[in-house]
């Protein structure tokens, strides 16, 4: 039987809606989980997303996706590759799936919610694509780790991670929860599928693919490849809702929402992404700077994207053109030390080769950052590895949930900002993360950062050990160490030597 | 009132720290306790320098406690935000 072309019914079928007779809209469409913004019904109805598909052509695509994902991973299951990877490599990994995993999942469960309360037929439409693509993203990034598992029980933290308190995972999932899990669909869709996936994750899924690659991890380069494919069509659900909002008097809640989305996923982003480019990826298959890659792929891409929508560029830019250069460098020396404290094993990757290839891209690395690495260092050279393990902890942002750190040596930048609230003294790491709790301070003022928690008695008593357990370290896996048992100081061994 | 966290901002360190302090100790022996968890870990020692203890504030400039005041004659509060820096001898 001949098909119709799906340029002759596709708009019809997608646009497809109904007027409810036994409820009223408002009841089906409650404000708070669909539009707040008390946008017309008929305006939702022009929502327009630029990448069409239909749900046969969807099924069809991701069938290949899949056995193409599926037939890589079982044909170099047999391959050496994990037996002979650098551990950097292997931190990449374990990093990657403990923060990612079940986030797909959440993400899914986001997508789900547009699906049934989007207020516009086209996007309920769309978003049911989503919701499938980021249940495949789930099920791949649970599965593709587990065969690691007998080597490696860190790999548990895939499965894990999300259900621990772990530190890191609370700063996931308060800006996860603050941006996708506790928001209406025309909010969520502007701060995940715009701000989020347009802005950050889409492209850099496209530089991750190209490291694994380099890495000689086809498995890992074909998976993401496979995620990445989907994230640049379900991402195209925030444009359109952004129209709609400006188009609609609602300029202001929609620049609101995409400042607040890119600020609270690029402080974790810059973690997740800018550690490994420019720290555990070794120096040989390192293919650019994360501060190139952001410039290259975000800054100019994202910016212009935001001004091409009719908002304006995020009042913070500049600060975030400095965090560029600053905050990942900071987070490799905080999470390095309390390496105890997290599910991967961060090599600490400061070798004279490595310093001068972070002076070439970084000006200034060494007379800032490089202070702090040259006490560890003379440690290391010491036999004081003891001196390596701090005693006490960093202040944590009440905001991101990220250690408060800042250029050290003379530049001195380290710096809470507080605000009272309430009778409670609260401290950030920066101004826009500040400013984020200002918009919506009873939204926020409840939480408790691991920190808080030590001192309000849920961790009691708040020793070490007990801390570590509170975060799943010794439950679910052993913690970090060095990942190249500090071999990256022989380097200077050996300069001392000559 | 027993110990208390305070948060040091110790001169060249990436990382602000919680330190505890208590009311009855002096400047000198809180600037020791977070000089602790800096010099040696984060920071490179200054032998000969003499650590001082101000207010954190915007412009680094506020005036030091004096060395001997107590921690609780300062006033400092649950998450008081202190500068711990080096100073020449002739300075302190």
């Amino acid at each position: 039987m001949a098909l119709l072309d799906r340029s002759d019914w596709y708009d019809i079928a997608r646009d497809t809606n109904w007027s409810p007779g036994f409820v009223s809209r408002d009841d089906m469409f409650p404000a708070e989980l669909s539009d707040p913004y008390g946008i017309p019904e008929a305006e939702w109805e022009t929502f327009d997303e630029p990448y069409k598909v239909s749900y046969r052509e969807y099924v069809k695509v991701q069938r290949e996706k899949d056995s193409s994902a599926y037939s890589v991973k079982a044909a170099l299951s047999r391959s050496k590759f994990h037996d002979e990877a650098d551990e950097g490599w292997a931190a990449v990994l374990k990093l990657h799936y403990g923060a990612v995993a079940l986030t797909e999942y959440q993400a899914s469960q986001f997508q789900a919610r547009m699906v049934r309360f989007g207020p516009s037929p086209s996007m309920r439409n769309m978003a049911t694509y989503g919701m499938l693509d980021e249940l495949r993203h789930a099920q791949l990034q649970l599965f593709f780790p587990h065969e690691l598992l007998p080597r490696d029980r860190q790999y548990d933290w895939a499965h894990e991670a999300a259900h621990t308190k772990n530190w890191a995972i609370l700063g996931g999932r308060h800006a996860m929860d603050d941006i996708m899990m506790c928001r209406d669909a025309v909010t969520g869709a502007v701060m995940v599928s715009f701000a989020f996936e347009t802005g950050l994750t889409n492209l850099q899924m496209v530089g991750l693919s190209t490291d694994a690659a380099n890495m000689g991890d086809f498995t890992f380069a074909n998976l993401i490849t496979s995620i990445q494919s989907d994230e640049a069509r379900h991402a195209q659900l925030g444009s359109p809702a952004i129209e709609i909002m400006i188009k609609n008097g609602k300029k202001k809640e929609a620049q609101l929402a995409v400042d607040v989305a890119f600020w609270r996923m690029w402080r974790l982003f810059a973690i997740t992404v800018g550690i490994p480019m420019d720290y555990y990826i070794p120096l040989e298959q390192r293919h650019m700077s994360f501060k190139e890659f952001m410039h290259e792929w975000i800054i100019r891409q994202y910016d212009r994207q935001v001004r091409d929508l009719g908002l304006e560029t995020p009042w913070y830019w500049d600060l975030l053109k400095d965090d560029i250069e600053n905050h990942h460098h900071c987070q490799q020396g905080g999470i390095w030390s309390w390496r105890p404290t997290v599910w991967w094993n961060p090599p600490g990757a400061v070798g004279p080769r490595e310093r001068e290839w972070l002076e070439e891209k970084y000006p200034g690395w060494n007379d800032s950052f490089g202070t702090y690495w040259d006490v560890i260092t003379d440690n290391l050279l010491n036999d004081r590895e003891e001196k390596t393990h701090p005693e006490c902890i960093p202040i944590i942002c009440n905001m991101c949930q990220i250690p408060i750190s800042n250029r050290p040596g003379p530049a001195w930048k380290a710096r809470v900002l507080q605000l009272e609230h309430d009778g409670r003294r609260y401290n950030f790491c920066t101004e826009p993360c500040r400013w984020i709790f200002t918009t919506d301070p009873e939204r926020y003022k409840h939480h408790e950062s691991i920190v808080d928690r030590m001192y309000s008695g849920e961790i009691d008593p708040p020793t070490l050990d007990n801390v570590l357990t509170y975060m799943g370290i010794g439950v679910v896996s052993e913690g970090g160490r060095d990942g190249h048992d500090y071999s990256w100081v022989d380097g200077f061994r050996n300069q001392a030597a000559e | 009132m027993s110990a208390f966290p305070i948060l040091s901002r110790f001169q060249f360190d990436c990382h602000v720290k919680v330190v505890e302090a208590e009311p009855a100790q002096d400047m000198d022996a809180l600037a020791a306790a977070c000089a602790y968890h800096s010099i040696g870990l984060h920071v490179a020692d200054q032998p000969g320098k003499i650590l001082r203890i101000r207010p954190t504030t915007d412009g680094d400039d506020a005036e030091p406690w004096p060395r001997n005041m107590t921690v609780g004659e300062a006033g400092l509060k649950h998450y008081e935000c202190i500068d711990i820096y080096f100073t020449d001898p002739g300075a302190a």
